[in-house]
């Protein structure tokens, strides 16, 4: 079985050895982690995106809402008011993918929406009280649909987070952080949203 | 020596992270297996109501590819029915992979809670207001009566129609239709077995001609290690005749309670 063949030379059986460790060194480094690094970060960019999308639905479903519930209810005003200055507030905010590697801008996206949410927790709390305006169509189709975004911001949130961690951890492990001290010193670590969010909770209706 | 054991070494750390990076997250819920397209937990049907059911349910994914599961449970683990909701059609992948088209139609009957889970794909069909809709007028009426089976039953059809019609109007674009098997959502990719098979062949060959000693013969256990735990992941057989075709969820749909 150990019988060399003595037509191959030295330098042949080299060239050979390194041919094939080729791919082999390839296959390692992506097992290193070698492409976690990027891969993790278009992911989050992704998730980024898609709670972009949720909010931007929740932005356009406002307006019809507050004309449906001025309709049946013009002495609440000042929520009215409240809800259409949040929304204002928000959206006058710009932000794009560089956000989340930007803390003081990505604070005040989720301030502003934050106290979006809030208010418009208020303006669909008062219209307990308006039995007209609950019990009419366009409203309930509204309400269900505000509902449903609100659901798809929490779901497309907590995908975010969970994009975030793994890159944000990808980079400060081993081996990422190797690779990121070397060839990716550029990325930054992503901004997560804060769990805790105060302003979802639903001030209590005084009267 | 020593340049062979820092090989050796370098070329075990590697392994490791790979097989490291394998191993997926845990959820912290717990969910039934998907038995079938009613998974009946807490035990709201009949055999004879679940087996009709699932015959409807099949007759709708060969005529529109959408995948709908019905499923009662017992308790939501003390989770909200829209967050134990859609991680549930996740983990059982509910709906076609490429389109996201499934549903669910979840009735936690501990906290009497109903839900119209909508994958991503059939959110458009589906929307908010319609599973509304269907939740309010349809299904809770009948569950506050009591009747558990005719709710379930009348609230799959309405969702069935919706889901019919639509296939309708859209069949004018005629898609092959993919068929619900799970595909190769193993660990490791069919081309990088390959790879590997060959790189560890032509090692094979190296190694003999070189008379196998040094680090060669390492370097081929490793391609073989590697080989192997690739296939490992894949070999796992189907128990059941039905299982989702790997679709995903966002939150869509509505809920109720009664």
């Amino acid at each position: 079985m150990r019988a060399r063949t003595s037509g191959i030379t030295a330098p042949a059986q080299r060239a050979h050895v390194l041919l094939l460790l080729f791919p082999l060194l390839a296959l390692l480094l992506s097992g290193c982690g070698f492409n976690s690094i990027p891969t993790y970060e278009e992911a989050a960019k992704a998730k980024w995106s898609d709670v972009l999308n949720q909010y931007q639905r929740r932005t356009d479903l406002i307006p019809n809402l507050v004309e449906t519930v001025k309709g049946f209810a013009k002495q609440e005003s000042s929520v009215l008011e409240a809800v259409t200055a949040a929304r204002a507030q928000a959206t006058s905010i710009k932000v794009d993918a560089s956000t989340i590697t930007d803390p003081a801008t990505f604070k005040k996206f989720q301030d502003a929406q934050s106290q979006l949410s809030g208010s418009l927790g208020r303006l669909l709390a008062i219209s307990e009280s308006y039995p007209t305006l609950k019990s009419n169509q366009n409203f309930l189709a509204l309400q269900s649909q505000l509902e449903g975004t609100e659901n798809r911001i929490a779901v497309a949130r907590r995908d975010y987070i969970e994009a975030v961690r793994l890159y944000n951890t990808e980079l400060k492990t081993f081996p990422g952080s190797v690779w990121a001290a070397v060839f990716y010193r550029g990325n930054k670590p992503m901004e997560e949203f804060s769990i805790a969010d105060s302003a979802k909770t639903v001030p209590p209706v005084k009267f | 020596m020593i340049r062979h054991a820092v090989i050796a070494i370098a070329a075990w750390l590697c392994l490791t992270c790979s097989v490291l990076a394998q191993t997926a997250p845990t959820s912290a819920l717990t969910f039934p297996g998907l038995s079938g397209r009613v998974v009946d937990d807490a035990g709201l049907l009949s055999v004879a109501e679940r087996d009709a059911l699932t015959r409807s349910l099949a007759a709708l994914e060969a005529k529109t590819t959408d995948q709908l599961v019905v499923v009662t449970l017992k308790t939501l683990q003390g989770r909200p029915i829209e967050d134990y909701g859609y991680q549930l059609g996740r983990a059982w992948g509910i709906g076609q992979k490429d389109k996201d088209s499934g549903a669910l139609l979840i009735v936690a009957a501990g906290e009497r809670k109903v839900r119209i889970e909508v994958g991503y794909g059939l959110e458009g069909t589906l929307t908010d207001a319609a599973t509304k809709i269907i939740i309010e007028d349809t299904i809770l009426p009948r569950f506050k009566a009591g009747d558990f089976s005719g709710g379930i039953k009348a609230g799959t059809a309405a969702i069935a129609q919706l889901l019919a019609g639509d296939a309708a109007t859209t069949r004018a674009s005629p898609q092959g239709s993919v068929p619900a098997e799970r595909r190769h959502s193993a660990s490791m990719p069919l081309w990088l077995v390959i790879v590997l098979g060959l790189a560890g062949v032509g090692m094979l060959i190296v190694c003999t001609v070189m008379g196998g000693r040094g680090p060669c013969s390492f370097i081929m256990q490793i391609l073989f290690l590697m080989v192997l735990s690739g296939r490992g992941g894949s070999s796992q057989g189907r128990s059941s005749s039905f299982s989702g075709g790997g679709g995903s969820f966002g939150g869509g749909g509505s809920s109720g309670s009664w």
